[in-house]
């Protein structure tokens, strides 16, 4: 007999390793049974019908499930784990709620960290070699102090690009293209750079139309990014148009005629870099029609001011090598100086985030301010964190007997703490749900936060992808193991027996000095924030609502772009509802300021000085308070700039010129833009200029010293200022509007008023005290959660007590009092511990550098702490109540 | 549709485990289904239907001797159970009791 039953051995293998051993048994036999039937059959059809059925055996109710064979165990173990975790938190419904609410609160901030810090991460990564481009960075001798300033000069560019080996490309690119341009769409306003022509070669952002290697090399070649080709153009091909452009950037006006040689791709958000055009450096070297900015030399070697140096180093040559270079270019140079220029190289990657240089041709998020809120943040998750470890711990003992059983039937100490783990993660990976729905509640809000530093460009797009999918659920994971480790631990120590054997014996709140620790830990943080946001609201209502020293009341200030500021102003005067105008250089107390060194008479005293420059009609309209001496009085007469002064008080103290009648007469010398020598006239009384907040690293934005001089020397920039008495604004704004544009078509219409504009120069801090407030309600949502728990499971166990001393004649105060006590002690202490420590930080550390502070009153110091009791004295009487009001004989009638 | 509900093939596969006896295993049925209803049904499926009915608690199992034409491996010989009885007469008492209701079809 022939051996024909023998079935593929594969057949065998598949069935084997693919169904239930339960099953295998029989499907083999009939297999073979069934090989051997259709022996009959052509060959090629036999394989044909036996593999078919072979197949055909692959179904659900065949197949191995994952519980299968070897790992039966771990599976089926956690699949245990969750089925507990799962009812465990459904039974504890209102426990589980709270947990819930609390994470997910805590995590929704959590995630916009995540987001904020991968976003941060990716910021310049569109460049294929970024690791090798770096920006030179310089440190400037300016108005008598050492400031770093990510800027270098033009010659040290040029000399590196022909000397220096390593460097493969140097770019240097010049601020000061600033453009208004009329479009069938409007006016529009481009921004941007004048670029050497290796601009493509160091940075990879992509050139959609024309030649990257030639765009930028010839005088009045313009690159626009696709936007604002489109916004020019409309669908008109640009490249080879012309494109005449008056630019007023940089306290100069000169006239581009320029070529559209290259059309690039929309800057991405996450580029360290933004602007709207790119004008080729050649052009630069044509002489600006107006204005001190152009200086011949500009390639000299002094001259370095909005000059940004990258350069592309090549693969085995060190950053430290080029500065070392950098500094032998400098040496013979830095010999004659007083105070010598060091270059260093700052890496692509420190360009957004680097706390110690600012970045100018884009946003900035400065990893001081990154560490801010990481720490807020890790503060409120922290806070969520306790509240599930404190309910936990008090709800130990409910879990004891379960543990107890688990431990009788075999679960080692590590599988009953991998079981509360478990729950714990469960309960955060819930919670994530939850928290990716409320961060995409409160995304808007927070992109619309004017951030300060990222000068008007728009950061951050919060947009989750895969990648920040896979980064919550970890975060979940860890937070989930970080909030159940201590209970966890607690609840697997348990010693069987003893739970078993009588409950009543584990001391019914175990780990209650932990869980004290924890809560007053949590108050301390709530009250904490909650005086933060309330001294940092004060400082910024301080702001907002000083008295500047001069009238801002009721004043439009109009930007006037061209030298029709006279006629203008004549044209504004026959403005009915126009009570009064002048003609300044900047707007005062809006942070806008030209700073410059000065010097007594006999060269004996020396300081700095902030100036404006003013008309005639300027300090009486804004009521600046004279001390000695008089205003100017009448316009000047055929020259551009007076050779008065006007001081204030704080620079008679600087250069001692003795008490204001003394000062009058006396001759002061001005250096910088407005450099000459001037006679005092007047003296004004002290007013606020600066920035009130000015504070943190620039001690120059203190400077309180101050001066007018009349005229303006070379700008035709300026600003008019209008007193009205009118209340109808819209149709005054109007009128002021028709009248400009008599003058100036090609510039839109710029006003303000005056007070929001000193508004406007405090919103950073507007968005700290939004942020930290916001922070400060979750925190104190959160461990009031916390509380309230702890609330109802205190009063929970002690029902019968309640009841007991009800029957004996206890009345709802005394009720009151007895279970409120441990609360109100517990957040006394957290106080004790809060208010010394945030003082600490924020008076002292903090606001204490800014400029112009408030007196800081015990009510600041007391009000988290107040806040706090209050809000915990409801929550617990709240809870109380129900315990309280209940019929005793309800509770105790079945004992 | 309950556990006691039994779908048609069920009702066949479980006709034949009663009418094959000592030799109501997997292939044996689906050769008489072939022969005797005209089915062709692959070896998975009727695996599948034993194996629905057994968990119905329809039918119960027990391994035979080995045999040496099945490779050394034993049969699994299917026996109907109680419920898989009154299973088999209650459907054919509902299907009995719906012909009654239509004389005009039940006289053709």
């Amino acid at each position: 007999m022939k051996r024909r039953y023998h079935i593929p051995r594969a057949a065998e293998r598949l069935i084997r390793s693919i169904c239930k051993s339960d099953y295998t048994e029989e499907i083999i036999g009939d297999l073979y049974e069934y090989h051997d039937e259709i022996t009959g059959k052509p060959r090629w059809k036999r394989g044909v019908y036996f593999w078919f059925h072979v197949f055909n055996f692959i179904k659900p109710w065949s197949i191995k499930s994952f519980e299968g064979t070897q790992n039966l165990n771990h599976y089926g173990m956690f699949k245990n784990y969750f089925k507990t975790s799962y009812r465990s938190l459904r039974k504890n419904a209102l426990f589980s709620f709270i947990n819930v609410v609390g994470l997910a609160i805590s995590m929704s901030i959590g995630i916009l960290m995540i987001l904020v810090i991968s976003e941060l991460n990716s910021f310049d990564s569109m460049h294929t070699k970024a690791d090798r481009i770096y920006r030179v960075a310089g440190n400037k001798f300016m108005y008598g102090q050492e400031i770093d300033i990510p800027m270098a000069s033009h010659y040290i560019g040029l000399e590196m690009e022909h000397q220096t080996p390593g460097i493969e490309e140097v770019l240097i690119m010049r601020d000061g293209v600033d453009v208004d341009l009329r479009t069938e769409a409007g006016a529009i306003n481009i921004k941007g750079f004048y670029t050497t022509e290796s601009f493509f070669d160091i940075f990879s952002f992509e050139l959609l139309k024309g030649n990257p290697e030639t765009a930028l090399l010839e005088p009045n070649g313009v690159v626009l990014t696709q936007s604002t080709a489109r916004k020019i153009f409309g669908d008109k091909d640009p490249l080879g148009e012309p494109l005449e452009m008056e630019s007023t950037g940089g306290w100069q006006v000169r006239n581009i005629v320029g070529i559209v040689t290259g059309v690039m791709a929309d800057l991405p958000s996450n580029s360290h870099l933004q602007f709207e055009v790119l004008v080729s450096m050649e052009t630069y070297d044509q002489p600006a029609i107006s204005g001190t900015g152009w200086h011949k030399g500009y390639k000299s070697v002094h001259f370095w001011k909005s000059t940004h140096v990258y350069v592309l180093l090549d693969k085995e040559t060190t950053p430290l090598a080029i500065e070392n270079s950098m500094a032998e270019i400098l040496r013979d140079y830095n010999a004659e100086q007083e105070h010598p220029v060091t270059y260093t190289l700052q890496s692509m990657k420190d360009f957004v985030t680097s706390d110690k240089l600012g970045n100018r041709v884009g946003p900035r998020f400065s990893r001081k301010q990154l560490g801010i809120m990481i720490g807020l943040t890790i503060v409120v998750l922290i806070s969520a964190c306790f509240n599930y470890t404190n309910l936990s711990l008090a709800r130990a003992l409910r879990r004891a007997k379960e543990v107890g059983i688990r431990k009788v039937s075999g679960a080692r100490r590590h599988q009953v703490f991998t079981q509360f783990i478990v729950e714990s993660i469960l309960l955060s990976l819930i919670s994530l749900i939850l928290a990716i729905g409320l961060f995409l509640l409160i995304k808007p809000a927070f992109i619309n936060l004017p951030n300060p530093a990222s000068s008007g460009h728009d950061m951050f797009l919060l947009n989750i992808g895969a990648l920040q999918i896979v980064y919550f659920v970890t975060f979940a994971i860890v937070l989930g193991v970080i909030a159940g480790i201590l209970p966890s631990v607690f609840l697997s120590k348990l010693n069987t027996t003893i739970v078993l054997k009588d409950a009543g014996t584990i001391k019914p709140l175990a780990g209650i000095s932990l869980r004290r620790i924890l809560t007053v830990l949590q108050f301390a943080l709530s009250i904490g924030l909650i005086m933060s946001a309330v001294m940092v609201n004060k400082q910024y209502q301080f702001a907002v609502n000083f008295d500047m020293g001069f009238n801002t009341e009721r004043i439009i200030n109009i930007k006037v772009k061209g030298d029709y500021a006279s006629k203008l102003e004549a044209t504004l005067q026959r403005i009915p509802e126009v009570e009064q105008t002048s003609i300044s250089l900047m707007t005062m107390a809006t942070g806008q300021a030209e700073l410059a060194r000065v010097e007594s008479e006999d060269k004996e005293h020396k300081g700095r000085i902030f100036w404006n420059s003013i008309d005639e009609k300027y300090l009486s309209m804004h009521n600046f308070e004279l001390v000695a001496g008089r205003g100017f009085e009448s316009p000047l007469q055929g020259q551009t700039l007076g050779n008065q002064v006007i001081l204030n008080e704080h620079i008679l103290q600087s250069l001692q010129l003795g008490s204001p009648e003394e000062a009058i007469g006396k001759f002061i010398t001005i250096h910088g833009y407005a450099r000459g020598k001037y006679q005092v006239i007047g003296v004004v009384e002290n007013f606020v200029n600066t920035s009130l907040n000015a504070g943190h690293d620039s001690d120059i934005m203190k400077e309180k010293n101050f001066g007018f001089i009349q005229g303006m020397p070379g700008f035709s920039n300026g600003q008019i200022g209008v007193k009205f008495r009118s209340d109808n604004l819209v149709d005054l704004v109007q009128k002021l509007e028709t009248a400009y544009l008599e003058f100036d078509q090609k510039h839109p219409f710029e006003a303000e008023f005056y007070n929001d504009q000193i508004a406007e120069t405090y919103r950073a801090q507007k968005t700290t005290v939004t942020l930290i407030s916001f922070l400060a309600f979750l925190a104190i949502s959160i461990s009031m959660l916390g509380l309230l728990g702890m609330a109802v499971y205190i009063t929970e166990s002690k029902m019968k007590e309640i009841s007991i001393r009800k029957v004996l004649g206890a009345g709802f105060v005394n009720l009151m009092t007895l279970l409120s006590r441990g609360f109100a002690f517990m957040i006394i202490i957290a106080a004790f511990i809060a208010i010394p420590i945030t003082k600490y930080i924020l008076d002292d550390k903090i606001l204490g550098q800014f400029n112009y502070r408030p007196e800081t009153n015990l009510m600041d110091l007391l009000s988290g702490f107040l806040i706090v009791l209050l809000i915990g004295f409801f929550t617990v009487t709240w809870q109380i109540r129900q315990a309280a009001i209940r019929n005793p004989s309800d509770l105790l009638r079945n004992e | 549709m309950g556990k006691d509900h039994i779908g048609e093939l069920e009702e066949l596969v479980l006709l034949l485990i009663v009418m094959l006896k000592e030799d109501a295993y997997g292939l044996a049925i689906r050769r008489t289904l072939k022969e005797q209803v005209g089915r062709l049904i692959t070896i998975g499926a009727i695996h599948g239907t034993l194996n629905r009915l057994e968990k119905k608690g329809f039918a119960g199992s027990s391994y035979s001797q080995a045999t040496e034409v099945r490779g050394g491996r034993s049969k699994r010989i299917f026996t109907i159970t109680v419920s898989g009885r009154k299973a088999l007469q209650k459907s054919r008492d509902v299907k009995v009791n719906l012909w009654m209701q239509i004389p005009e079809l039940a006289l053709k």
